[in-house]
């Protein structure tokens, strides 16, 4: 393993930023190589977990010889942001994952961005560690965008039960995964958890998804469980339920959990009163792949998604 | 006297709403149809524009024989975020006008987009007033995306400012309010001016005449139109950007808008700790300084200034 600085940064009076890179296999193999990035925002703390396990995971196969491509796990971008519980660039609150492919005569985390991409370029695989952009909570899933040059094939490798599949948005060309593709690695991203928090059974699914990845995309010697059949899903088909009513919010079930049409699935309460304002009931068979994760929850939040087979999956044999 | 209205409303969940309000003034003749928004607050730490709002009411409210169509004032679109010195949706951290066209099923910020498209669909204009950010200092100026430029650009050279930028076309933009409401058919303009969480009462003044005078011109006003200064024109000449080139405490050299020489010392990056100038800022190409940071500590990369000054070699 070889722990290098991939970007330093003076800052006027803290110590340097520094994103650090664990490289792992021989830097320059004819076998496969990926690279991995771990929290790119403060809220990440997930993805750093799950990052900096697979590097302590990655160690150990190294000394037994188990390497045979190059692997580079990163799994702090942003550690300013996450050594002071900033989402974001602490200065001027930029968000470094819309800052790519980066410009090196540009802004602190236009630099930055370059400067990341500079080493991700060329990689033949890419995984972003992802949290989510709003005050939700999900099962773990692929997204991986369409730009023209994405792979589907290979992320199905991953054996995660979903992979949401669909078009960019406007402000996702400035995001990694985006260009990442355009400069023809195979990225995608595999969202999870709840940022802030760290859950363990996440982050065992991540990790061992990542880990059957490698091993069969040929970067890693190691024999593993075959794991889902992925479910391909578009998101804009995800059954939402909305909350009608603000206040306080109580679910009944978890990410993950099945089921029925009629089934109560949380209330939410006036806040003040103590009142019951509203009963979310499913209107439909399936999986909540997603809920409101904050106690207190606004009108017209989406409280909960329900991905059914008949409305939103593509099975894939 | 304009009538005060909520347009949109969410509850919060502890005995509060999100609200977004609007000012509408109207015409006495009801054949008058022609509708301008002036939009203000999409980003909370932006105040220039609530200024403006409240002159622009003010002078209606002393000249409402003058309306000859409907102009609806949004002084706080992120209400939340203008209360509360915070530039994006609190609570999510989304930046508003990276979330347009919006969505109803999608999160609160998305849903504010949303209903905010909703509300102005069907004005013919909308002016879109910024501040810059806390860091920077700008001229009054309209920035307008290179394929708008042959529709926006005769209505931005009427509203009094100083500068027209017009920029290439960044697809991360068209997740802004003024695409988004360009697309739906309002022709809608940016405006820059002045510096986060302040207020500069000039430009106020200075963007009101410019907004009596497109009103005049549109019709939408019954007055004359006014003398206003003519902007100077992004295409005549190229923008030079200063960024730090060191880590440090930015101290100018010189006052935001003047005109300087190529090679001119325009600040310096000082090290409060050791004393020692780390860097002398100079200017790659002489113009005039239209944009100028504001907040001293910066980064390796930070903004400190914009220059605009002629092409090399261009004789006009």
């Amino acid at each position: 393993m070889r722990r290098f600085d991939i970007v330093t940064l003076e800052s006027p009076n803290r110590a340097p930023l520094r994103i650090e890179g664990f490289l792992f296999g021989e830097e320059n193999t004819k076998g496969p190589s990926i690279a991995i990035v771990g929290a790119m925002s403060g809220d990440h703390v997930n993805q750093l977990y799950v990052a900096s396990g697979l590097v302590d995971y990655l160690r150990t196969k190294e000394e037994e010889g188990k390497i045979i491509g190059k692997i580079l796990v990163i799994p702090a971008v942003n550690a300013y942001a996450l050594n002071m519980g900033e989402k974001f660039w602490p200065l001027d609150k930029t968000d470094i994952n819309m800052m790519f492919p980066g410009y090196h005569q540009g802004e602190t985390t236009q630099r930055i961005a370059a400067r990341l991409f500079d080493t991700l370029k060329g990689y033949d695989y890419g995984v972003i560690l992802e949290g989510r952009r709003d005050q939700g909570m999900c099962l773990p899933y692929v997204k991986m965008i369409q730009s023209g040059y994405e792979d589907l094939e290979c992320a199905k490798d991953l054996g995660m039960n979903f992979i949401h599949y669909r078009p960019h948005e406007p402000v996702e060309t400035a995001m990694l995964q985006y260009n990442w593709q355009l400069w023809e690695t195979k990225a995608f991203s595999i969202v999870f958890g709840k940022n802030g928090t760290i859950d363990q059974r996440d982050s065992e699914e991540v990790h061992t998804a990542l880990v059957r990845f490698l091993s069969k995309r040929g970067m890693l010697k190691f024999s593993v469980f075959e794991g889902k059949q992925s479910n391909i899903i578009d998101p804009h088909k995800i059954t939402l339920l909305k909350a009608s009513r603000a206040g306080i919010f109580i679910s009944k079930v978890r990410c993950g959990t099945h089921v029925e049409k009629g089934e109560r699935l949380g209330k939410i309460i006036d806040a003040l009163s103590g009142e019951k304002l509203e009963k979310i009931i499913s209107p439909c068979e399936g999986i909540v792949t997603c809920q409101y994760s904050h106690p207190l929850i606004f009108q017209n939040s989406i409280a909960f998604r329900i991905a059914s087979v008949e409305i939103c999956c593509q099975i894939i044999n | 006297m304009g009538i005060v209205e909520e347009v949109f409303t969410i509850e919060l969940p502890v005995g509060e709403s999100f609200r977004i309000q609007r000012c509408r003034y109207t015409s006495k003749n009801e054949e008058d149809s022609k509708r301008i928004s002036i939009v203000s607050g999409i980003h909370g730490d932006e105040l220039e524009g609530q200024y403006v709002c409240f002159l622009l009411g003010e002078w209606l409210r002393q000249n409402p024989e003058k309306i000859r169509g409907t102009i609806d004032i949004y002084p706080a679109i992120n209400s939340l975020g203008i209360d509360s010195i915070t530039r994006s949706i609190p609570f999510y951290d989304v930046d508003l006008n990276r979330i347009f066209p919006g969505s109803k099923n999608d999160f609160l910020p998305a849903q504010i987009a949303d209903g905010v498209v909703n509300v102005m669909r069907g004005s013919d204009l909308a002016i879109d007033i910024h501040s810059s950010n806390v860091f920077l200092r700008e001229i009054p100026q309209v920035r307008i995306a290179k394929s708008q430029e042959e529709t926006l650009v005769p209505l931005a050279n009427l509203l009094n400012i100083d500068f027209v930028w017009v920029h290439d076309a960044v697809t991360v933009l068209e997740s802004t309010f003024a695409h988004a409401m360009n697309t739906i058919g309002t022709k809608t303009l940016v405006v820059e001016m002045g510096v986060g969480m302040r207020l500069g009462k000039a430009y106020g003044h200075q963007l009101l005449d410019g907004l009596l005078n497109l009103m005049a011109h549109e019709g939408i006003l019954e007055i004359e139109p006014l003398k206003v200064r003519f902007p100077i024109q992004s295409h005549v000449g190229e923008v030079a950007y200063l960024n730090a080139a060191y880590p440090g405490l930015f101290v100018p050299a010189i006052e935001h808008c003047q005109m300087v020489s190529k090679g001119d010392v325009v600040g310096h990056i000082v090290s409060a700790l050791s004393g020692e100038v780390m860097d002398e800022v100079i200017a790659p190409i002489g113009g005039m300084l239209f944009t100028l940071r504001a907040y001293p500590i910066v980064y390796e990369g930070s903004l400190l200034g914009r220059i605009f000054g002629k092409i090399c070699g261009d004789s006009q």
